[in-house]
């Protein structure tokens, strides 16, 4: 069909293509040198080999797998208990909270960082000055230069800006609950916790699988908060797997090919939980 | 059942609690950019300034001039990234508008051939389409910044129009597919016996009657497109070329530039899509849910 071809070119132009692409570069040697000369030589599992020996690599995934745990869950947690907040009509102010949950989507990632980034400043940050408004504490915290908790401190700006998604989804999900259903467990004389726990959760059960695969392969990605906030510091305590990609192709020591053998480690990754998605989850729900 | 006295009283509470949740980073923005770098400086506790200012805001007029720099006592010098910053803000519309004019028009021509015509590559076609939104953007990058360094791509608005519609093809396929398939087949069916072609009758009848979920897939285009980082800070570094995320990427850890000044890019980085979405709040929401879930 000639109505497909603009979709099924750009498909093959930016999708298909880079991705092989991105394979076939992982398997060669693409450094500064190589990329002037724009001859690739073969090396094999070379740069696959490197990336696994490198410590600050294996250290990314793991700072990458703590942050997708945490971040994920919490906004799972925050998700659900937000969504129950605004589906309580008799409450007024909730809402101000229905107009407000959509704000953060449409905050740019890197704007978020930014906010944050001045939020969370040791000298001038407005996290401080609130907390010595409050009188909650005499000396100002550092909040992302201790290694320790520098990552933790990363997964509250990307809950912030990811939580409406999942607010959202969980929040249809509660409207699409029969009242009748909750009516037949009041007569039962369930309280409100058991009408929680065994009528509404098991009924959202199949929306939060899907908000966890599609959230989980996002905040594998994670990336403008980290530029912005910490720049994987202090030390290498918040170099998450996108980072590592991107500085190994676009700073010093600008290799591509090793650049593009740790994205691909990410890519696998995540298609496998693509493909589960696409095949259990995608097909199921109609 | 409306909840007793003390339910309610802590459920407002809650609400509190997450209104100073959502509005925190934006307050934190505002209060920010409405100080002078000094008056910020002075006082390392107060919450908010003795003296507030537009001054930070005027450097998207300065338009590289000079005397814009004595806004700020301290800072005598600013980055040539700031000086050009009107650039960015016309760069970033360009090539949101054009990425969100271009995706409607291909992804409604292939998701009406998926709804319409049954055929078995469409279903795959659909399935590589969900897929597709699971690739992360830096494996993508990585290639298309070699690719299009030999085509001579790089530093060009068109060579982010072309990657970003690229990216955003997929997802409109999959929100725009579903709800053409629920539209009576009847009705295009009728028009084809009144004379219409196949394609006319898509035009005519199905195009008007798709209003809203192509409110919705333009809106989360514009919104994605506009913040988009990592495709044009990858693409284009040379002052000219950059959108405004990129400016404000390329301003981190510089010490000419303060947070209060970098609070007010960050607020007109923010504020075409803030007000988008408010604007179209019903649509974006719908077009989310639509493509998380089929149907």
């Amino acid at each position: 069909m000639v109505v497909n071809l603009p979709t099924l070119v750009t498909l093959a132009l930016v999708l298909a293509y880079p991705i092989s692409y991105a394979a076939y570069l992982s398997f060669h040697r693409v450094a500064l040198a190589d990329l002037r000369r724009g001859v690739f030589p073969f090396v094999g599992f070379e740069n696959y080999r490197r990336i696994f020996a490198d410590p600050l690599f294996l250290l990314s995934l793991k700072n990458t797998l703590l942050f997708t745990a945490v971040s994920v869950g919490a906004e799972i947690v925050l998700a659900v208990a937000i969504a129950l907040l605004i589906s309580e009509r008799s409450v007024w102010t909730g809402r101000a909270t229905r107009v407000l949950i959509l704000l953060p989507y449409a905050v740019p990632p890197i704007a978020n960082g930014q906010i944050w980034a001045f939020l969370y400043s040791f000298d001038f940050g407005f996290l401080n000055r609130i907390l010595f408004a409050l009188g909650i504490i005499e000396t100002p915290i550092n909040w992302t230069g201790n290694p320790q908790t520098a990552l933790l401190a990363l997964t509250i700006p990307y809950i912030w800006r990811t939580l409406p998604f999942a607010i959202l989804l969980i929040h249809a999900a509660l409207e699409g609950i029969a009242p009748e259903v909750y009516e037949a467990a009041a007569i039962d004389g369930a309280t409100a916790w058991q009408r929680f726990w065994h009528v509404t959760l098991p009924l959202l059960r199949p929306i939060i699988v899907v908000i966890l695969v599609l959230r989980t392969s996002f905040a594998f990605t994670v990336f403008e908060e980290v530029l912005a906030i910490t720049q994987g510091g202090p030390g290498d305590a918040t170099w998450v797997a996108a980072w590592y990609s991107y500085r190994r192709s676009f700073a010093p020591p600008f290799d591509i090919g090793i650049g593009s053998a740790s994205a691909y480690v990410l890519a696998l990754v995540i298609g496998l939980l693509a493909v589960g998605y696409v095949k259990l989850i995608y097909r199921r729900i109609e | 059942m409306r909840p007793s006295r003390p339910v309610r009283i802590a459920l407002h509470f809650a609400n509190l609690l997450a209104i100073a949740f959502f509005l925190l980073p934006i307050a934190t923005a505002a209060i920010g950019s409405l100080q002078s770098e000094k008056t910020l400086r002075a006082d390392t506790r107060a919450v908010l300034p003795q003296e507030w200012t537009l001054d930070n805001f005027r450097v998207f007029l300065s338009r590289g001039a000079q005397s814009s720099a004595s806004i700020y006592e301290q800072a005598t010098y600013l980055p040539d990234n700031v000086k050009k910053i009107h650039y960015a803000l016309g760069n970033s519309t360009v090539i949101a508008v054009s990425v969100t004019l271009l995706t409607l028009i291909f992804a409604s021509l292939s998701a009406f051939t998926v709804a319409r015509l049954h055929l078995r590559w469409l279903e795959w076609l659909m399935n590589v389409n969900v897929f597709a939104r699971f690739v992360p953007i830096i494996v993508l990058m990585i290639p298309l910044y070699v690719t299009f360094r030999r085509l001579d791509l790089l530093n060009s608005v068109w060579g982010v129009i072309i990657a970003e519609t690229g990216f955003l093809l997929p997802y409109g396929v999959l929100i725009l597919a579903p709800y053409f398939a629920a539209l009576p087949q009847e009705l295009d069916e009728a028009a084809r016996i009144d004379g219409c072609s196949r394609f006319t009758a898509f035009l005519r009848v199905t195009m008007p009657l798709s209003t809203p979920a192509l409110a919705s897939y333009g809106a989360i285009v514009f919104i994605i497109a506009w913040n988009d980082l990592l495709t044009p800070l990858i693409l284009n570094n040379r002052a000219e070329f950059m959108t405004l995320p990129v400016v404000i990427a390329s301003l981190v850890g510089d010490v000419h530039v303060f947070f209060s000044l970098m609070m007010a890019i960050c607020l007109v980085a923010m504020a075409p899509s803030v007000i988008l979405v408010l604007l179209l709040q019903k649509f974006v929401v719908r077009g989310l849910a639509a493509g998380a879930v089929k149907g």
